[in-house]
């Protein structure tokens, strides 16, 4: 069903309409965030004028979440709701509508450069495939070109680039200055302090991919969660899983990745913290890879541990993967 | 490919909004599957205009399920010892970007599977498990050989007779544990076993084991003392207890349904009141909702994720805000239908097809429509006999010319 353009529109239309929420002064804005890694950035820019409720915690996978009547209530109240958008977040739909929140639902994305997916179609059903290809066939006799049936979706996971994560950061003062405007200048201050933090954070990475050999930039994760990673840094990652979790890997794309890394001589292989660590786990015996660690890729962790915040996340992830390449 | 029998009917709707607008339409079909409470058939009736499209005969009085996918409904005809699929006409094909429907005539799947007094029927990803509380034993098929006409079932034994229930959960089965000592008492638990039928771990405990119901990725049973909530571990089922809480006053769950759109189950807990759950939860897990008299039936809204309906003796049916946790409306319908009395008796059951709630009102031979919207009634339709158990299947999505 056409979920996902339902989605745009709805989020389309709220998003454009005149935000009238007016704040009490004394009372915290009520912001949720879709997952923790917007919740990160909100409490960044809003510091202690906001009060947020995360939906997708620590460790969470985002695109499998099951959204519960309290998170229905939770957006309900809330005065903004910040969200990733690019169809990130499955759930939206039916959680925005059960909701009936007044609030502005914010694609914090939105004015980010946005990748498509480019990868090939190996995660669908060969019959649904097939069929699908027919229905160009028909379309083309007919003059039709618009493509549909999956293709050129866009990536979601677009914090993976810190440039991107300035965009989401700037989104959000935008509407945290919106919703309060007694605060703006608060919330303009923080967001500009926080994005001189993570451009420094951007060069450290760069610093460390700089000293990683180009001959051994190929590794491997769980999900194609890091193609802004890739893109914007030059590391290159291979994995048996598309850039949602909501489908699993087949044997044959298992088998196609196995044949991939051989050829392309990864050096590194590792498990996500969102993802069963058991399908890695299986590639890594099968290519003789040792698994390298544990990337953070859709999700922070918990408060104790090694990416409590995007800024120890991004800098986690980069040392992982260094460190793991260096030692192969 | 079938004809196109939906837009033929013309209840086409709209067209879309695609650039394939001259060739795809949009079409919107829904079918309620009735069975009689005492004759031995179900009748197929077009929800958006009415009509009927079919009767079946079969060999008992049913209880009714459909598919997570709307292609298949079961008749369980626990009198008549056999449980008969029935494909419903309708399915969709997902392209991500928009859904396909293919609507045909309703027509019998050509599959039975016989045994003594079939009771619970369970769904899990596409595999059906029957239990066949005479024998002990449960029946598990898939759809597809359901579609295919093909009676190819496995078969699982339990260790005695018993008002059982199985759910085929991946590569294992999850199956009651029969009470051995008082073997006419409901099971005392769950034992899962692997493929080739061993028992893996211990039993988990689940006295007065009776109601069973899915959201998302979660799966739950009732017992005497809580839940048992069933995720997908790490290889094998993981089972966790989920006691009620002792806020709630004395009572059980009997009957479970989950959430569609949310993750939720809600619960019957004594005569007069429901139980929303949160099986995520750890504690404060349950929310208790008192009701105007004693429940006869509820259902979920798989459209309109926020309510649920519970219809009660008084004849009223109740609209269940599940995110506040509160009846929101509530709107006379039926004469009442007592709860005193056998429990199979003829009442009322609630089921919903798009944006029509569907009551059945077996004495009265007519099924009452509510608009899901204005939860207003909006008009009814009659059937002959006495209408019971309803299921409805349907959906919008578009079809294509010349395929
Ligand atoms: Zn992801």
């Amino acid at each position: 069903m056409s979920r996902t353009l339902k989605l745009a529109a709805l989020v389309g239309v709220i998003t454009s309409l005149p935000i009238t929420l007016s704040v009490a002064a004394a009372e915290n804005l009520k912001v949720v965030a879709s997952f923790s890694i917007i919740a990160d950035f909100a409490r960044n820019v809003g510091g202690d004028r906001v009060d947020i409720i995360a939906l997708v915690g620590p460790n969470g996978d985002a695109h499998v979440y099951e959204p519960k009547p309290a998170d229905a209530a939770a957006v309900g109240s809330a005065d903004v709701v910040l969200v990733n958008g690019l169809q990130f977040e499955g759930f939206l739909q039916r959680l925005v509508e059960a909701s009936a929140t007044k609030a502005p639902i914010v694609e914090l994305t939105k004015g980010g450069e946005v990748l498509r997916n480019t990868e090939e179609e190996h995660h669908h059903d060969h019959d649904n495939a097939a069929k699908g290809e027919e229905g160009h066939a028909a379309e083309a006799e007919e003059g039709h070109e618009e493509p549909h049936h999956h293709h050129g979706e866009s990536d979601p996971h677009a914090w993976q680039s810190v440039h991107n994560a300035e965009v989401y950061v700037k989104n959000i003062a935008n509407a945290f200055c919106a919703a309060d405007a007694a605060g703006c200048d608060t919330y303009r201050a923080n967001a500009e302090s926080y994005g001189e933090q993570i451009e420094a954070l951007e060069e450290e990475i760069k610093a460390a991919v700089a000293e990683i050999p180009e001959g051994k930039r190929t590794i491997i994760t769980s999900h194609d969660a890091f193609g802004y990673f890739e893109h914007e840094y030059g590391i290159k990652f291979l994995a048996p899983e598309g850039i949602s979790t909501e489908s699993e890997a087949s044997a044959a794309d298992v088998a196609a990745l196995i044949k991939q890394i051989r050829q392309d001589k990864a050096s590194a292989i590792f498990v996500e913290n969102v993802t069963n660590p058991r399908l890695i786990e299986q590639i890594a015996s099968e290519t003789g890879l040792k698994v390298g660690g544990e990337l953070y890729s859709d999700a922070l962790s918990g408060e104790n541990g090694p990416a409590a915040t995007y800024i120890e996340m991004m800098r986690h992830n980069i040392t992982t993967i260094k460190g793991a390449i260096l030692a192969s | 490919m079938s004809t196109n029998w939906a837009s033929a009917t013309a209840i086409a709707l709209l067209l879309s909004l695609s650039t394939s607008a001259a060739h795809a339409e949009e079409v919107t079909a829904w079918r309620l599957f009735i069975s009689d409470h005492a004759d031995p058939k179900v009748t197929v009736i077009d929800a958006v205009n009415g009509g009927k499209l079919d009767t079946f005969q079969i060999k008992g009085p049913a209880s009714l399920h459909r598919s997570e996918s709307g292609r298949t409904v079961f008749a369980v005809q626990g009198s008549a010892g056999v449980v008969t699929g029935i494909a419903s006409g309708i399915s969709f094909e997902d392209h991500g970007e928009h859904g396909d429907i293919d609507v045909e005539a309703p027509k019998l799947a050509d599959v039975e599977i016989a045994g003594e007094k079939p009771s619970h029927f369970v769904e899990h990803d596409g595999d059906f498990a029957v239990f066949f509380d005479g024998e002990g034993v449960a029946r598990i098929i898939s759809e597809k050989a359901v579609l295919e006409g093909k009676s190819d079932f496995r078969e699982v034994k339990t260790d005695a007779p018993q008002h059982g229930v199985a759910v085929a959960y991946g590569s294992h089965v999850l199956l009651s544990e029969p009470h051995r000592e008082k073997p006419d008492e409901l099971p005392v638990g769950i034992r899962v076993a692997d493929k080739a039928g061993m028992q893996v771990g211990g039993i988990h405990a689940c006295p007065d084991l009776h109601g069973e119901a899915s959201s998302g990725n979660i799966l739950a049973f009732a017992c005497a003392i809580g839940l048992l909530v069933v995720t997908q571990g790490d290889g094998t089922p993981a089972i966790r207890h989920l006691p009620y809480a002792d806020s709630l006053s004395d009572g059980k769950t009997t009957t479970l349904i989950g959430g569609r759109g949310l993750q939720y189950l809600l619960g019957n807990y004594g005569a007069d009141k429901v139980v929303l759950i949160d099986p995520t939860l750890e504690s404060d897990a349950f929310r208790l909702i008192s009701l105007p008299t004693r429940r006869v039936h509820f259902a979920v809204d798989p459209v309109r994720a926020k309510f649920a309906y519970v219809f009660t003796e008084d004849g009223q049916l109740h609209q269940l805000d599940v995110v506040k946790g509160e009846i929101a409306n509530s709107l006379k319908l039926t004469d009442p239908y007592s709860m005193d009395g056998h429990w199979s008796d003829p009442r009322p059951r609630v089921a919903v097809a798009g944006d029509r709630i569907v009551v059945t009102d077996p004495l009265q031979g007519v099924l009452h429509l509510v608009d899901a919207t204005s939860f207003e009634k909006t008009g009814d339709i009659a059937v002959e006999g006495k209408p019971f158990n309803i299921v409805s299947v349907g959906g919008s999505g578009q079809t294509h010319e010349g395929e």
